[in-house]
């Protein structure tokens, strides 16, 4: 029958100009994807085979790289620092945003003023906010340690200290970032639904019983977003050390993502350094879909 | 109960006791404290002279006014070019992301084509990957392609992460579908009801797109130190660590340049802060 085939035909023509109009709707940012993100990945991988290559061309080592990461003791460090950091700063920070957002959910009078001034901190670039609290840190005009030495009479050597100084680059990203949870996790609580609330009081549940056994486990969804997304974020935590510590004192504070840029611009080593940022995207990735994985089932 | 009870505004917890509240402010009010007292002090400090900073007990409020910081850093410093820079590289960043990402969300929330499903999931997972990974393959490409140094080298990159196409995907999808069913019958390209009924509904999320888009390009910091080496095509950021990077550090210079740093983003935040909250970010992770 002719017009069977003729009707296969016009559907046929039809599929192929909805597939090319989806396309060229997508082809801008898909060629800027593929271009810059995804075959960077591939580079990583191609290059942790490779030496050389910042001057001349690079040279194929075989599995030389990843023979010696698996030896080295300061990539063994700064994977340790990296993840001691991130311990430190995602609970920290979410602990208290999480206060701040309570509070800020428990009172009538000046929210605007208050979440504005929390937020400034958030707003500014980290590298701002760490050479910021070089004025807050510092042994001689540090207003930290000006308070220090009223209260004990000796300053501390903040960023000088072996296992001060990581607890210190946390606590400037803390700072920094506490306005940004406070805002995300204040719109997660206002946006439950308050009939529950008002039954679980009626059937006698204390305000901290209403918090554990209702509000956290409603916020489930912003905690998703909020776990994967600080994680992303805090492994690869490079311009406050940078401006800091630049990964001292004793490497005490490299972590991953310096060492990567130490790779390239000190060592000249940038298949080493690909081979480590290889690692690093391979555990972030991991990280992420357990994540998402265990969000999901519970 | 009183009636009062129920007619707080979003409240979750519920009866607010006196003590609650008094407790809730002493916290807040410590928050707003520890958020302003580095501002304050980089303000203080950036009107001293370097060497009066050393004297102890401190001087809080200078009693005479320096402006020698600033002065220095207006003229010495290519301090000004650099912000021109990093303005200038936000919102070409800005508006050309905007258009490249809303076109994807389109076609991801709206169309229908081969390979959805798997494009969808690269990208979403596209979304993990560490940009501090990526810098030395990015150097490679970048410079092969001749643009080290130049600010196409600092544009480009910034428009490879799918994040913002999912945070304008998810107001796209919550349109309903037969917007775009009843033009197309009237003989509207696709491209039509795009731009003219699709864009105008997500204005919020294209608002919220670009404040988040020009405040990531803003604020960094590694791959401008990486691919600009030229000391007047560097943005802010990267220019001002490098006032420190002097043998005698000048502190003064430095917190001035701290403190002015943060004018540019605390006006824009002035203007459009009911945007800024985050909340309509997190809606992008979750489909």
């Amino acid at each position: 029958m002719p017009g069977t085939s003729e009707l296969i035909r016009a559907r046929r023509r039809q599929s192929l100009r909805r597939n090319l109009t989806a396309y060229a709707f997508l082809a801008p940012a898909l060629a800027m994807f593929v271009l810059f993100l995804a075959w960077p990945v591939v580079m990583l991988f191609i290059q942790s085979f490779q030496t050389g290559g910042v001057m001349g061309p690079a040279k194929f080592v075989g599995l030389a790289n990843w023979r010696q990461i698996f030896s080295d003791d300061l990539v063994r460090q700064t994977i340790f620092n990296t993840l001691f950091y991130a311990a430190m700063a995602i609970p920290a920070v979410f602990i208290i945003a999480m206060v701040l957002a309570l509070c800020l959910n428990a009172i009538r009078i000046g929210h605007t003023p208050i979440k504005t001034i929390l937020y400034f901190p958030t707003l500014q670039p980290i590298l701002i906010a760490a050479l910021m609290f070089t004025f807050v840190l510092h042994q001689d005009f540090g207003i930290l340690n000006i308070l220090m030495r009223a209260i004990t009479g000796e300053p501390v050597n903040f960023l000088g200290n072996a296992s001060l100084a990581m607890p210190t680059i946390a606590m400037v990203e803390v700072w920094k970032g506490a306005g940004f949870w406070t805002m995300l996790f204040l719109a997660g609580i206002q946006g439950l639904p308050r009939d529950l609330f008002h039954a679980a009081e009626l059937d006698g549940a204390g305000p901290l019983r209403r918090f554990f056994e209702l509000t956290l486990p409603l916020l489930k969804p912003t905690f998703f977003f909020s776990v994967v997304f600080a994680t992303i974020v805090n492994l690869q935590v490079f311009d406050s050390v940078f401006v800091l510590t630049d990964g001292g004192p004793a490497n005490a504070t490299a972590t991953t993502a310096w060492y990567i840029y130490r790779s390239l611009f000190s060592f000249n080593e940038p298949g080493y350094g690909a081979t480590l940022s290889f690692i690093l995207v391979l555990v972030v990735l991991a990280l992420t879909i357990v994540q998402s994985f265990w969000f999901r089932e519970k | 109960m009183t009636k009062g009870l129920f007619r707080r505004r979003n409240a979750v917890s519920l009866q607010p006791t006196r003590s609650m509240t008094t407790i809730a402010y002493g916290i807040l009010l410590i928050g707003v404290l520890i958020s302003l007292t580095p501002f304050f002090y980089i303000l203080s400090t950036s009107l001293k002279e370097t060497r009066s900073l050393f004297s102890y007990p401190p001087e809080w409020i200078p009693s005479t006014l320096f402006w020698g910081n600033y002065a220095k850093l207006l003229q010495e410093t290519e301090f000004v070019r650099w912000t021109f820079n990093t303005l200038f590289v936000g919102v070409v960043v800005t508006a050309l992301k905007l258009v490249l990402d809303a076109m994807a969300a389109y076609a991801l929330a709206k169309l229908d084509f081969f390979g959805k499903r798997a494009m969808t999931g690269t990208l979403l997972l596209a979304v993990a990957v560490p940009v501090a990974a990526l810098i030395i393959p990015l150097f490679f490409i970048v410079r092969s392609m001749g643009l080290i140094n130049t600010w196409w080298a600092l544009i480009l990159p910034a428009l490879a992460n799918p994040l913002g196409i999912f945070m304008l995907r998810s107001f796209i999808v919550s349109l309903p579908d037969d917007l775009g069913h009843s033009a197309r019958l009237d003989g509207a390209s696709e491209w039509r009801v795009f731009t003219q009924i699709i864009l105008p509904l997500i204005k919020p999320g294209l608002v919220v797109h670009a404040i988040y888009t020009f405040m990531l390009q803003y604020t960094s910091f590694l791959w401008p130190l990486v691919a600009i080496q030229t000391e007047s095509r560097q943005v802010l950021t990267v220019g001002i660590s490098g006032l420190k990077a002097n043998f005698v550090v000048d502190w003064g210079l430095i917190s001035a340049a701290s403190l002015l740093a943060t004018i540019p983003i605390t006006l824009l935040f002035i203007f459009l802060q009911r945007f800024f909250l985050a909340q309509n970010l997190s809606g992008a992770l979750k489909g």
